[in-house]
C-alpha cells in the first residue's frame, strides 16, 4: 500500500471517528468561543483595539484550543491499544501520522472557520472582503499547528501528566507561529489590507521544516 | 555477571584537575579583560562591562542546544544510551547559560534604560529558547522508562532545536516592523573589545565543557543504579 | 562609580548561577553514589 493511500484510509478512518461522536468539534468551537468572550474584557474593545489586539487574540485562542484539542488524537488509540493493531498492518508507520496530521489539520480549520465570522461580529473587523487571504493564512498557520501537535500528541502519550505536559511542549515551540500568523492577519485586516510575502514565505517555511522533520523522526514515537 | 562490569562507571574523576585549571586561568584572563583591560564604553560607563559574558553565554548556550540536537539524532540512529545522556548534559547546561542571559540582561537595562525588562529581539528570543528547553527537561521527569524516555526526548529535541532560527527570524523580523529603542552594543565594536569578548567566550565554552562532562558522568551514574536495580530485581525471583 | 553596585551583582549573579547549578549536580551525585553503594552490598 503507498503511503499517500494508507494515509487517506487513515484519515478516513480518523474522520469516521469524529463525525460519528461530534464531541470533539463542539466542544473545541465553543472553548475558543469562551477565549474570545473572556479576551473582550482585558481591553476596550473599539474598532481600532480591536483591530489592534485582534488578531493575535485569535490565533492564541486557536493555539490553546488546538493544544487541547490534539489530545484525544492518541489517547482514544491507546484505550483500546488499537495503535498495536494499526502498526501491524503492512503500511509505512508514517503513514499513521500522516493520516492523523490530516485529520487534525482538518478539523482545526474547520473549527477557525466556523469562528471566523463570529470573531468578525464580536469584535467589528470586515472579513468578507479578504475573505481568501485570511483563509491562506489559516490554513498555513494551521498546518504548522496539526504537524507539531499531532507528533507532540504521541510524545506526551508515552508521559505522565499528558493533559498539562502537551500545551507546555507545543505553545513554546510554535511561538514561531503565532507571530507569524498575527503579524500576516494583522496585515490583511489593515486598512488598506496588505499581504505579508515575508510571513508567509516564513509560515511556509516552517511547515516545510516540521513537516519533514516528522517524515523523518516521527515514526520512531510510534513504536513499541 | 559480566553484565555488572559493562555497567559501572569509571572510577577516574569526570574532569581532570588540569582541565579544572586551565579553564580557570582562562576565566580569571577573560574576567580581567572584561572588568580592566577592555576600552570602557563611552555612552553607558562601566555597566557595559556586563555584555562580555552576557553575549558570550548566549552563544555558549547555543552551543550546547546544538549538542542536544546532535545527540537526540545520534540516540535515533544507534539507539545507544550515551548519545542521550550527552543529550540531557547538554539541555541542562545548556539552560544554565541561558540563565545567566536572563539574569544578566536585566541587571544590565535597569541603570541604562530605566527597566527592568525591554521585549527587545534578543532578549525575548533567549527567553523563548530557555523555555523551550526547561520543557524538555519537564518532559524527561515525566518519562520514567529509560529507553522510552531517551526517544521521546530525542524528538522532541530535535524538534526544538530546529525550532532555534525559526524563533530567532521571526522575533526579529517582528522587531524590525515594530522598532523599539534596541539595547545592546549600539554600533560596531571596537577591536579591542572583540578580542575580550572572543577570549571571554573561549573561558565559558571551557566552563560548559567541563560542566557537561560532569553532568555526563551524573547520567551513567545514574544508568549504573538502574542497571543494578534490575539486575536485583531479577535475581530475586 | 556609577553603576558599579549593578556591575558586581551581575558578576555575583553570574558565579551564583554557576554555583548553585554545580551544587546540584554534586548533591544528586552522591545521593547516586550511596544508592550504588547499598545496591552492591545487597547484591553480595
Amino acid at each position: 500500500m503507498s503511503l499517500a493511500h494508507s494515509a487517506a484510509t487513515i484519515l478516513a478512518k480518523e474522520l469516521k471517528t469524529e463525525f460519528r461522536s461530534r464531541e470533539l468539534l463542539g466542544t473545541t468551537v465553543i472553548f475558543v468561543l469562551i477565549v474570545l468572550v473572556l479576551f473582550s474584557f482585558t481591553f476596550n474593545p473599539t474598532s481600532s483595539e480591536s483591530r489592534h489586539f485582534g488578531p493575535g487574540l485569535l490565533w492564541l485562542a486557536f493555539l490553546f484550543a488546538g493544544s487541547l484539542m490534539l489530545q484525544p488524537s492518541f489517547l482514544r488509540e491507546q484505550t483500546n491499544d488499537t495503535l498495536a493493531a494499526l502498526r501491524l498492518a503492512p503500511i509505512d508507520p508514517f503513514s499513521i501520522l500522516a493520516g492523523k496530521m490530516a485529520a487534525n489539520f482538518l478539523f482545526l480549520l474547520l473549527v477557525e472557520l466556523i469562528l471566523l465570522p463570529v470573531f468578525a461580529v464580536l469584535y467589528n473587523v470586515a472579513i468578507l472582503p479578504v475573505l481568501p487571504q485570511l483563509v491562506l493564512v489559516l490554513a498555513l498557520g494551521t498546518i504548522g499547528l496539526a504537524t507539531t501537535g499531532t507528533v507532540f500528541s504521541a510524545v506526551a502519550a508515552q508521559a505522565r501528566l499528558r493533559e498539562l505536559l502537551l500545551p507546555l511542549l507545543l505553545l513554546p515551540v510554535l511561538a514561531p507561529v503565532l507571530i507569524a500568523s498575527t503579524e500576516a492577519t494583522a496585515g490583511i485586516l489593515r486598512d488598506p489590507s496588505e499581504l505579508s510575502l515575508v510571513w508567509l514565505t516564513f509560515l511556509c517555511a516552517f511547515d516545510v521544516v516540521f513537516l519533514t522533520a516528522a517524515w523523518l523522526f516521527g515514526e520512531y514515537l510510534l513504536e513499541e | 555477571m559480566a553484565g555488572a562490569s559493562e555497567s559501572r562507571t569509571s572510577s577516574e574523576p569526570a574532569v581532570s584537575p588540569l582541565s579544572i585549571v586551565v579553564v580557570f586561568l582562562l576565566v580569571a584572563a577573560a574576567s580581567y579583560g572584561a572588568l580592566i583591560a577592555a576600552p570602557e564604553e563611552a555612552t553607558m560607563g562601566m555597566i557595559q562591562r556586563i555584555f562580555y559574558f552576557h553575549v558570550s553565554s548566549a552563544w555558549t548556550g547555543f552551543v550546547a542546544f546544538t549538542m542536544v540536537f546532535i545527540g537526540s539524532i545520534a540516540y535515533l540512529r544507534t539507539r545507544a544510551l550515551k548519545w542521550d545522556w550527552l543529550s540531557v548534559a547538554s539541555a541542562e547546561v545548556g539552560v544554565a547559560f541561558f540563565t545567566v542571559v536572563l539574569v544578566t540582561g536585566p541587571i544590565w537595562a535597569k541603570p541604562v534604560w530605566g527597566i527592568w525588562w525591554t521585549w527587545d529581539a534578543r532578549l525575548t528570543s533567549s527567553f523563548l529558547l530557555w523555555v523551550l528547553f526547561v520543557s524538555y527537561l519537564i518532559l524527561r521527569t515525566l518519562v520514567d522508562e529509560p529507553e522510552r524516555r531517551a526517544m521521546v526526548s530525542a524528538v522532541f529535541g530535535i524538534f526544538a532545536a530546529l525550532d532555534i532560527p525559526l524563533v530567532y527570524f521571526s522575533i526579529w523580523w517582528f522587531r524590525t516592523q515594530h522598532p523599539q529603542p534596541v539595547m545592546g552594543d549600539g554600533g560596531s565594536l571596537d577591536p579591542r573589545m572583540w578580542r575580550v569578548l572572543m577570549l571571554c567566550w573561549a573561558a565559558m565554552l571551557g566552563v560548559m565543557t567541563l560542566l557537561i562532562r560532569v553532568r555526563y558522568r551524573l547520567e551513567e551514574m545514574r544508568a549504573e543504579v538502574d542497571a543494578l536495580r534490575m539486575e536485583q530485581s531479577r535475581s530475586a525471583r | 562609580m556609577k553603576n558599579f553596585n549593578f556591575l558586581v551583582s551581575a558578576y555575583v549573579a553570574i558565579w551564583a548561577i554557576f554555583c548553585v547549578y554545580l551544587i546540584s549536580v554534586a548533591r544528586r551525585m552522591s545521593s547516586l553514589q550511596d544508592d550504588i553503594r547499598r545496591l552492591k552490598e545487597n547484591g553480595k
